[in-house]
């Protein structure tokens, strides 16, 4: 049941990123009139062609026009094409990228993506993985010395996550890059990159001191803030204050007592930032010149490239559907309160 | 009164800090417990019973303002303690609590065994868990929960059933003191019932000493050798349990106890008039003068606690002269 739904919404959620990105079809018209006009330059500036009479010629167009726009499978309505790109992205057969190339050369949308994904990976995994176990333990730490100065600090400074990375990440280059000359104003290793594994590694890492640091004061001191909460509120239930009164020690309580019942919550969050970082960050990225995922979509879109659009998409979206259903075994096996079985369905 | 004092419990104050002011709820509370005694605190809902309780067992929530005062129990002071201290000397060790929230006060991913096995675990009352399954069995079965019940969680048993738990593990480690804070106001009549018989039986083959928080008069009766009523943070009225029953003395506890439903004489319940007074701010003077029938002008001072020719102490003006 649950599988199936999962399912269905992962078909409709494809077909809705389809459409957008296509714009409901208006993408087929522009590309149309690009094909026209190429096609158009090509046979007014090849010589062989330039003695024909004007009606010659544009006969010569059309058909030149029909064959590539036959060969892109254009002749077809939208509506059709659209199921066509809905059976191959779920079959996951990625195909071929309309413009883009990967730096190889390649115009098959798998090779553009696995391009792509060892830079973003390296930034995000760095980056969200800090964020994640920082707030987690801060959070712990706040909610136990609520009321205290640092505590205070914590909530005075949430409201800096209302900024974006991105918007951090001018003002660090701003400081750092630009007038400090300490760090890259972008980009992920040196040119030409070093010639050691050692080398490069240290190229990297001083390339993402910025970009991590922008995402760190953009998103830390919310999530602290949240996870604080989150530990005070359950705190504060009866079973804690029970295992309290029967004398259990501080930590013993912390770790029994209130993550051991809240660990389907934690666990939840932290895969759904694992799979968040396989898209990216549209902005940040292009500020930071990540050659990522995230500045590929960006790069997709303005060229209108459906395939390398979709790809990201679906991907992200088998690893949405995946996760959402590996969680729900995780949480019959880490919580004895669910339970999977026949007709159980997701019982909480 | 016996003079083997379990517990004496002096000027114990416990404010809380609110957004409209500092809430009085438990505002001087004096009194002595001796060993093997059972005593019932009772008293209207707000009356700060329950602040009481946390403030013995220092189960305090995070807005404290005021927290003084001096617990004496077992030969130590315990208010002199520090948090660790306290934890490893006396929680669980010299006294156990029963919730008044029975319902959520097991840990729901824990298996209930493994709960009430816990506190002789932490506290090195035994030496392997082996041998802690057999207390935590002894217990089970003093308190009437059948035994495969140890391998289940929170959420599988009854209410009755999550409230003998607690009971079970309130007794495993044996401590010298229980607190029960309504321990089966949640529960249906006959589960409760069930449970105050528990109680009571226990109490005779254990030789407990109980305090027991109630706003049920009539099933307090049974359990209690002492009782003590509680109005608005502050003690009105402790007595032994015959006298307190038959004539009490306050006028708080005489409207209490006309409240009370009997079975066989024809009475007309009485109500109390009004409703306690807030205790942010509570009023000069006797807190009970407004709803009192009997007041007159010296309530407008705050009453003494009068020590009667039988021990008993009344805070009011109407027995200064009849001290002994």
């Amino acid at each position: 049941m649950r599988g199936l739904a999962l399912a269905v919404s992962l078909l409709i959620g494809l077909y809705l990123t389809i459409y957008i990105a296509n714009m409901g079809g208006y993408v087929d018209r522009i590309r149309k009139a690009e094909i026209r006009e190429q096609v158009g330059v090509q046979v007014l500036g090849d010589p062989t062609f330039k003695q024909l009479p004007a009606s010659e010629q544009r006969r010569i167009i059309d058909e030149r026009v029909a064959l590539e726009e036959k060969r892109l499978g254009l002749d077809k309505p939208f509506i059709l094409r659209s199921f066509g790109y809905l059976a191959r992205a779920m079959t996951l057969n990625l195909g071929r990228s309309e413009h883009l190339t990967s730096d190889s050369g390649s115009r098959q949308v798998r090779l553009i993506l696995l391009e792509r994904l060892p830079a973003t990976l390296t930034l995000f995994a760095t980056a969200n993985l800090l964020l994640f176990f920082l707030s987690l333990y801060m959070g712990l730490y706040l909610s136990r010395k609520y009321g205290s100065l640092l505590d205070k600090i914590t909530i005075a400074l949430a409201p800096m996550s209302a900024a974006p990375g991105w918007f951090y990440g001018i003002i660090l280059i701003l400081i750092f890059a630009s007038l400090l000359r300490l760090l890259p104003f972008g980009g992920m290793v040196d040119a030409p990159p070093p010639k050691t594994t050692l080398g490069y590694a240290l190229s990297v890492a001083k390339h993402m001191v910025l970009p991590v640091l922008a995402m760190t004061l953009s998103g830390l001191f919310i999530s602290v803030y949240g996870r604080r909460t989150f530990f005070l509120i359950f705190s504060s239930e009866d079973h804690v204050e029970l295992g309290r009164a029967k004398g259990i020690p501080p930590r013993a309580l912390e770790r029994r007592y209130i993550l051991r019942p809240t660990l389907p919550v934690i666990i939840t969050n932290f895969a759904l930032m694992l799979i968040a970082m396989w898209t990216g960050a549209i902005i940040l990225e292009t500020v930071f010149n990540w050659p990522g995922l995230g500045r590929l979509y960006y790069e997709a879109v303005q060229v209108f490239d459906t395939p390398v659009i979709l790809g990201e998409t679906v991907i992200y979206a088998y690893l949405l559907a995946l996760t959402l259903f590996l969680l729900d075994i995780i949480y019959a096996i880490v919580d004895p309160r669910v339970k999977v079985g026949a007709g159980a369905g997701a019982a909480a | 009164m016996s003079n083997d004092i379990l517990l004496k419990v002096e000027d114990l104050r416990l404010y809380f800090r609110t957004t409209k002011g500092v809430l009085r709820a438990v505002d001087g509370v004096s009194f002595e417990l001796a060993r093997d005694r059972a005593m019932v605190i009772v008293g209207e809902s707000g009356c700060g019973k329950t602040s009481l309780a946390r403030a013995i067992l220092r189960l305090l929530p995070r807005n404290v303002h005021t927290y003084s005062g001096q617990v004496h129990l077992d030969g130590t002071e315990v208010m002199a303690l520090n948090e660790e201290q306290f934890r490893r000397q006396v929680r669980w060790v010299k006294m156990s609590f029963v919730p008044q929230a029975a319902m959520n006060a097991l840990n729901p991913v824990v298996r209930v065994g493994d709960q009430v096995a816990e506190p002789l675990l932490i506290h090195n009352h035994v030496k392997s868990k082996k041998e802690a399954m057999g207390r935590v069995e002894e217990a089970l079965r003093l308190v009437g929960v059948p035994l495969d019940f140890m391998t289940r969680y929170a959420f599988e048993l009854s209410g009755g059933m999550r409230q003998r738990v607690i009971i079970a593990m309130a007794l495993v480690t044996s401590p010298v003191l229980v607190i029960l804070d309504e321990p089966t106001s949640a529960l249906d009549v006959l589960t409760q019932a069930n449970i105050m018989n528990s109680l009571k039986r226990i109490r005779k083959e254990l030789a407990l000493t109980y305090i027991l928080i109630t706003h049920d008069i009539a099933t307090s009766s049974e359990l209690a050798n002492e009782s003590m009523v509680m109005y608005a943070g502050q003690v009105a009225e402790r007595s032994h349990a015959g006298g307190f029953y038959k004539t009490p003395f306050h006028p708080y506890s005489k409207m209490l106890m006309a409240s009370v439903p009997t079975l066989r004489e024809d009475k007309e319940l009485a109500f109390i008039p009004g409703k306690p007074p807030s205790l942010i701010n509570p009023p000069e003077g006797c807190r009970f003068a407004p709803r009192c029938p009997e007041r007159f002008s010296k309530c407008d001072q705050d009453p003494p606690a009068v020590t009667m020719e039988d021990g008993r102490v009344v805070k009011c003006w109407l027995y200064t002269g009849k001290a002994r």
